[in-house]
């Protein structure tokens, strides 16, 4: 069953790995329609606030609210999320176009084939999509993994340094994304050490210290 | 989407890779091809104790080799971080086991048929009934074999030994299987009829069945960060 939320509520959340203490009580709200821009130093808990926001992870502590949602209906929650991460989470022996066809299909993207021609409308690259992934350069596959974070026109966007490898025209294509995305009322989270590009696309930023959420502007 | 339409894409995803690489059949099956080409070499005397040998010879080889197979393809999912994907996809996690019990039992069992063809000729085994329950045992205890392996197997990709952890907690695991698959084989050869033999195939079949039901139940909790 599709649900629907205009924010996502995150509620003393923290995560430990082990002995580490990556995220301590991460109180924020992120609304419909605004880009979020979450900065901090490496290993301030960026990535795992990410990870949590994805339902990949799970809280050691604390929770998270999709709207009126839990994540007891994260099957359904995660149908409404896109996730770029470090690694392109693809396969590198198919091709583009079999990759983003198995990820249409297992999101259940009733025409995959004009999910991806929408793809290459947004980002390019129709020319290489025959192409196994293994064979594409880090810049092709970050818009390859941004247009599979994207196939399925998610409410939460999450970005984990989603400018890196693009070259100036992946960048420009990626800020018009970002503005389409907003505009359509997406929910997005960006995580990136390239402060320029995101002051030119962030309405907030939050600033992380050794997990700890130290101050929201 | 439900549990057996996601498996289905699972698997066939799977598949889809092995047929554009071959890595997984090719290197397995010539691991198992030598396992037994040297075992015949060194323990075969005569036709009678090739009956008594090959079944033990024939199991061992298709575990090492299906150990390979798994540590293979669940390397696939480490590259790149895919299976993060496929747990980021609005689908069952119990699916993302089952379509990969599916597509790595298929690919064994193409491993295990080239492989008891050629554990027959190098042991001098007759073709006949014997035969096809020995095949029967194979395939069966691949079923159990690939039920516990990816179960085991999704924790190859979030620890550090990988593996190794397939190899140390999978054999254990895996030695009622390949006992009774090696007993059951053996009376078979030796003309036992089938009601001498249901108990080795109920066994097996428990074997599979427990560990499907653990693997349906538990991937989701043991793929959690």
């Amino acid at each position: 069953m599709p649900i629907d939320f205009d924010r996502v509520e995150a509620i003393g959340l923290s995560k430990t790995y082990g002995a580490t203490r990556a995220l301590r009580g991460f109180d924020h709200v992120f609304h419909s329609g605004v880009i979020t821009h979450v900065e901090g130093p490496n290993g301030s808990g960026k990535s795992s606030l990410l990870s949590l926001l994805a339902l990949v992870a799970t809280p050691t502590r604390g929770t998270l609210r999709f709207g009126d949602h839990g994540p007891r209906a994260r099957d359904a929650i995660r149908a409404r999320v896109g996730f770029v991460s470090h690694a392109p989470m693809l396969y590198p022996d198919l091709t583009a176009r079999e990759n983003l066809r198995l990820f249409a299909a297992l999101y259940g993207i009733a025409d995959p084939e004009g999910a991806i021609a929408t793809f290459v409308e947004r980002l390019g690259g129709g020319a290489h999509l025959d192409r196994p992934a293994r064979t594409y350069s880090r810049g092709q596959l970050q818009r390859l993994a941004i247009g599979r974070a994207l196939l399925a026109s998610p409410r939460l966007l999450l970005l984990d340094e989603p400018t890196t490898g693009l070259d100036d025209e992946g960048v420009a294509r990626l800020r018009r994304i970002l503005e389409e995305e907003r505009a359509r009322g997406a929910i997005v989270v960006l995580v990136t050490h390239d402060r320029g590009f995101a002051e030119s696309v962030a309405q907030e930023t939050l600033c992380l210290r050794r997990g700890k959420l130290e101050r929201a502007a | 989407m439900n549990l057996l339409r996601a498996a289905r894409l699972v698997a066939e995803k799977d598949l889809r890779v092995e047929w554009r690489t071959k890595e997984i059949v090719t290197t397995s099956a010539l691991f198992a091809a030598l396992v037994v080409f040297i075992a015949s070499l060194a323990f075969y005397l005569d036709p009678a104790h090739g009956r008594q040998i090959a079944p033990g010879v024939l199991f061992v080889a298709a575990a090492f080799s299906g150990v390979l197979a798994l540590g293979r393809a669940f390397a696939k999912e480490r590259e790149f971080d895919a299976l993060t994907g496929l747990r980021m996809s609005p689908i069952p996690r119990a699916a993302i086991y089952l379509g990969k019990v599916a597509a790595s039992f298929l690919l064994l069992a193409v491993i295990d048929l080239g492989l008891l063809a050629m554990t027959a000729l190098f042991f001098h085994l007759e073709p006949g009934l014997g035969l096809l329950h020995v095949l029967a045992f194979l395939l069966l205890s691949t079923a159990g074999f690939v039920s516990a392996g990816c179960l085991f197997g999704a924790l190859t990709v979030t620890t550090k030994a990988r593996d190794l952890v397939l190899s140390v907690v999978l054999f254990p695991l895996l030695a009622p299987a390949i006992l009774a698959g090696v007993v059951g084989s053996r009376e078979a050869l030796e003309g036992a009829p089938l009601a001498e033999l249901g108990s080795w195939y109920g066994l097996l079949a428990l074997f599979f069945a427990t560990f499907l039901s653990g693997g349906l139940w538990l991937f989701e909790i043991l793929t959690e960060e």
